[in-house]
């Protein structure tokens, strides 16, 4: 058949969809953002205050971290790391390991900085192996479900299942418990690391290979940018950043356990379940090729409001588990809507 | 045979599409028993009559009459109730069941609980109808070889008590072996009084098989042929007979005899012997063969998107064999791959990124990219490429085919390259775009820059390079240069190279 596909003009509202797909989402967003800020001053008590907010950025800067390490995945069509809260876990426990013991060697007990990259190393050992192995065309959810496994039990069997302590006064009092110019330093490292990313993708050449090998990675491997290298690098930036949130959180609490970041602990629920969230509601292409980590941290702040709001309200965390995995739901379901809209197009 | 008395007469069939006329006067017609050759290039509406006859497509305008009644199909369906059937090019079988439970998949004739023994057993007479005796019923069909699938494919046909039978290219990817089977059992079936019509691009068999010849160019059948009264030759100026010369830029007056890359005993899967040969500066070297024959093989083996099992590449004087397209994009080979929306485009993100994407330190100083180096870039990329620059900033699923093309073409400009590779420069791309693309290969080539593109296009094929080296079936055949390039030559030497036509 002759395909006489005529250069037409395209639609108004192709144009239009196109035009509007970004600013749709956003728009969404931002009104819930209105409505549940509106809906907080006239009906809930204690919300209208500066340290109610700072709250609810403190506990968005948490899984913000994690999920903007999680976003350069996601964008880069490796789907998910589900191996999040146990990367975080594992990496906890070696934090509090040298924090206790020094790894065995009294002179390093206490010593920040070699548990902080002793954390560090375990992380990125399990992300490069993970992204090798996704990189190699293993399915990412499999490998890192794999990955999840055996790093959870690792932690457990290393710290006997037990809570590990360390005193205060620690060397890592800053980072948990400290704050800068009125900031609370974890809620400060967020913002700095939203900034980072934000301009790593815009900007550098690492960021366009991350979006363009999420778009279409038969297209990227025969324009030179293989998803291989990719794999490794995307799993390991977001391995690190669970290291560093459960440095952070290790040291705040001065203790740390194999099951920290699990249901049964957190106030908020299942850490993967939370960060994943967050890339969702912040309305990144489950796909790939297509969001920002900027899109991401707003939806760590939304989820946080969310959340804070159900806990002023008096909601506990079964219910509160609920509401985000409805966000969840309703994340994909408006995305799907408007990326069909711009998609049908082609 | 009585000829006087067609099972199926097709006349005056006129399709449009829009502003596309796919058929303009079609007639068609069958005996009882006969096989029937349909053969034309592409777009010249095999397609387009063989979905009327299938109804698939109710939307034409003229007659279609079956023994003698005039009938309308408005689905697929309905034809095949009244025993027209047809046998696609992609298989609708399904991969994971038995030969049997997929001949009786829609469960017609079957009874409420049947055991796979008692399907077997149904199937039996069917399987040794088209030739498939050696075949247990109960053998999952991913087990089997692509000519067997096919033949289970016609075996369901049949069961479904089809007369005429339609068959989409059957052999297009198969081997000389299993092309014979097909071709046995088309035999067989037309000597138990089915009428078959053959659909093919490869001329040998419908010389070998038909009785007739229905010849379609331009949506116009030219008369039915009898296959006994003609030669080759003869039927491929019947299918072409028309006038291209302005299409295609004026090829060069000579060929430099400079070798820019020279390609030495490279071995890739799909082609049957180490294939060697050079490429002169800034020429434009064309690469002829059908689906199957090992030319696009060749061509993406260069660019190290295909493994090769040995052999080297010597340009500028290094010899080196890309393992990845990494690697030959760093010695300055492009690759266009004959499938952009797979592998040549990024179609959700902007036309922009897509023309830098090969060559992102091109438009960043350390990595990083800030400013506007990057938009100048692009904007005159496009520019070169007659790609309108206001819409740089669009995503790229959003233009036409042609389009699309461009830009998948002319992202590769910005690596500077020193070989370009394109394999069907114009696949699904509208006569405009078209000829914009040969000016566009032509100029670059005048800049000395070695192209090398493989084509099934025939037209393409004759006018455009200097310079054509003909595949068949994996084996390099033959090279032509300027005036000697001749259609019938070349057609001949692709499909046909070893006059298996008069065995």
């Amino acid at each position: 058949m002759t395909a006489i596909t005529q250069d037409s003009q395209q639609p108004f509202s192709a144009k239009f969809l196109q035009f509007y797909k970004d600013r749709t989402l956003l728009a969404i967003l931002l009104s819930l953002f209105a409505v549940m800020f509106v809906y907080g001053i006239f009906f809930t008590d204690n919300y209208l205050t500066i340290t109610n907010f700072k709250a609810i950025i403190r506990d968005a800067a948490l899984y913000g971290i994690m999920a903007i390490g999680l976003t350069f995945v996601t964008l880069s069509g490796n789907f998910f790391l589900l191996s999040l809260k146990e990367t975080a876990s594992i990496c906890g426990v070696t934090f509090a390991m040298g924090m206790a013991t020094g790894f065995g060697s009294p002179d390093l007990a206490g010593n920040f900085l070699v548990s902080l990259l002793a954390a560090l190393a375990v992380a990125v050992v399990s992300g490069v192996i993970q992204g090798y192995f996704v990189g190699m065309g293993g399915n990412p959810i499999v490998v890192t479900l794999g990955g999840a496994g055996i790093l959870y039990g690792i932690g457990a069997w290393w710290s006997d299942n037990l809570v590990i302590n360390f005193k205060r006064p620690h060397d890592a009092e800053w980072l948990g418990t400290g704050s800068f110019l009125g900031l609370p330093s974890i809620t400060l490292a967020f913002i700095l690391m939203a900034v980072f990313a934000e301009l790593v993708l815009r900007h550098t050449n690492f960021g366009r290979k991350v979006y363009l090998v999420g778009a279409n990675k038969a297209a990227g491997k025969a324009t030179g940018h293989e998803n291989f290298s990719m794999a490794i690098i995307v799993f390991t930036i977001c391995s690190v950043c669970c290291a560093f949130v459960a440095v952070a959180f290790v040291s705040q609490m001065d203790s740390a356990q194999s099951n920290y970041f699990s249901a049964e602990f957190g106030s908020s629920g299942d850490m993967t379940i939370l960060v994943i969230a967050t890339v969702m509601v912040g309305g990144n292409s489950i796909m790939g090729g297509y969001g920002s980590t900027l899109r991401t941290s707003l939806g760590a702040i939304f989820i946080a409001m969310v959340d804070n709001m159900m806990v002023l309200q008096g909601f506990n965390s079964g219910p509160r588990i609920v509401g985000v995995g409805l966000m969840i739901v309703f994340s994909i379901i408006v995305f799907g809507l408007f990326a069909k809209g711009s998609r049908a197009q082609e | 045979m009585s000829s006087n008395n067609p099972v199926l007469k097709i006349s005056n069939v006129s399709r449009t599409f829009g502003a596309i006329q796919a058929l303009k006067e079609a007639n068609f017609e069958i005996n009882e028993g006969e096989i029937m050759g349909l053969v034309g290039e592409n777009g010249a509406g095999k397609s387009t009559l063989v979905k009327i006859i299938s109804g698939f497509d109710p939307g034409f305008k003229g007659s279609y009459k079956l023994k003698g009644k005039e009938v309308k199909f408005d689905t697929p369906s309905k034809a095949e109730e009244s025993g027209i059937a047809i046998a696609q090019q992609e298989l609708s079988l399904i991969p994971n069941m038995s030969v049997a439970e997929n001949i009786f998949l829609t469960g017609a004739k079957v009874k409420k609980f049947a055991t796979l023994n008692t399907l077997s057993k149904m199937a039996r007479p069917y399987l040794d109808e088209v030739g498939l005796t050696d075949i247990d019923p109960a053998t999952r069909i991913n087990l089997l070889s692509v000519g067997e699938q096919h033949l289970v494919e016609v075996a369901r046909l049949i069961s479904r008590e089809a007369k005429i039978l339609i068959l989409d290219e059957p052999t297009a990817a198969l081997g000389e072996l299993e092309s014979r089977r097909i071709l046995e059992m088309v035999q067989r079936l037309a000597a138990n009084g089915k009428s078959i019509i053959y659909v093919s691009h490869r001329l040998d068999e419908i010389f070998k098989i038909t009785k007739r010849i229905t010849i379609l160019r331009d949506g116009v059948s030219q008369g039915v042929q009898e296959t006994k009264d003609i030669d080759v030759n003869k039927l491929v100026e019947i299918m072409l007979g028309r006038e291209l010369a302005n299409m295609f830029p004026s090829r060069a007056d000579h060929i430099s005899m400079d070798p820019k890359i020279e390609i030495n005993e490279l071995w890739p899967d799909g082609v049957l012997e180490p294939i060697s040969f050079s490429a002169y500066k800034g020429e434009i070297l064309g690469l002829s063969g059908q689906l199957g024959s090992g030319a696009g093989e060749v061509l993406a083996s260069i660019a190290g998107a295909l493994q090769s099992r040995s052999g080297s590449l010597t340009l500028n004087g290094e010899t080196f064999l890309p393992k990845s397209p990494n690697q030959a994009i760093k010695k300055k080979i492009a690759y266009c791959s004959s499938d952009r929306k797979k592998d040549g485009l990024f179609l959700g993100r902007p036309i922009f990124e897509n023309l830098t994407s090969p060559a992102l330190d091109a438009i960043s100083r350390f990595g990083f990219n800030f400013g506007d180096t990057e938009d100048t870039y692009a904007k005159n990329l496009a520019q070169e490429f007659l790609i309108d620059v206001k819409r740089v900033y669009d995503e790229s699923g959003l233009l036409s085919g042609g389009n699309q093309q461009k830009v998948a073409l002319g992202k590769w400009l910005s690596i500077k390259p020193d070989v370009l590779l394109v394999n069907e420069p114009t696949r699904g791309v509208d006569v405009g775009a078209k000829s914009e693309i040969y000016q566009r290969m032509r100029e670059l080539a005048a800049r000395g820059i070695t192209i090398i593109f493989a084509s099934t296009d025939i037209q393409e094929i004759t006018y455009l390079p200097d310079r054509v080296i003909t595949f068949y079936r994996g084996m390099m055949i033959d090279e032509h240069r300027l005036e000697q390039i001749k259609t019938p030559v070349i057609l001949k030497e692709i499909t046909d190279p070893f006059n298996e036509t008069n065995l």
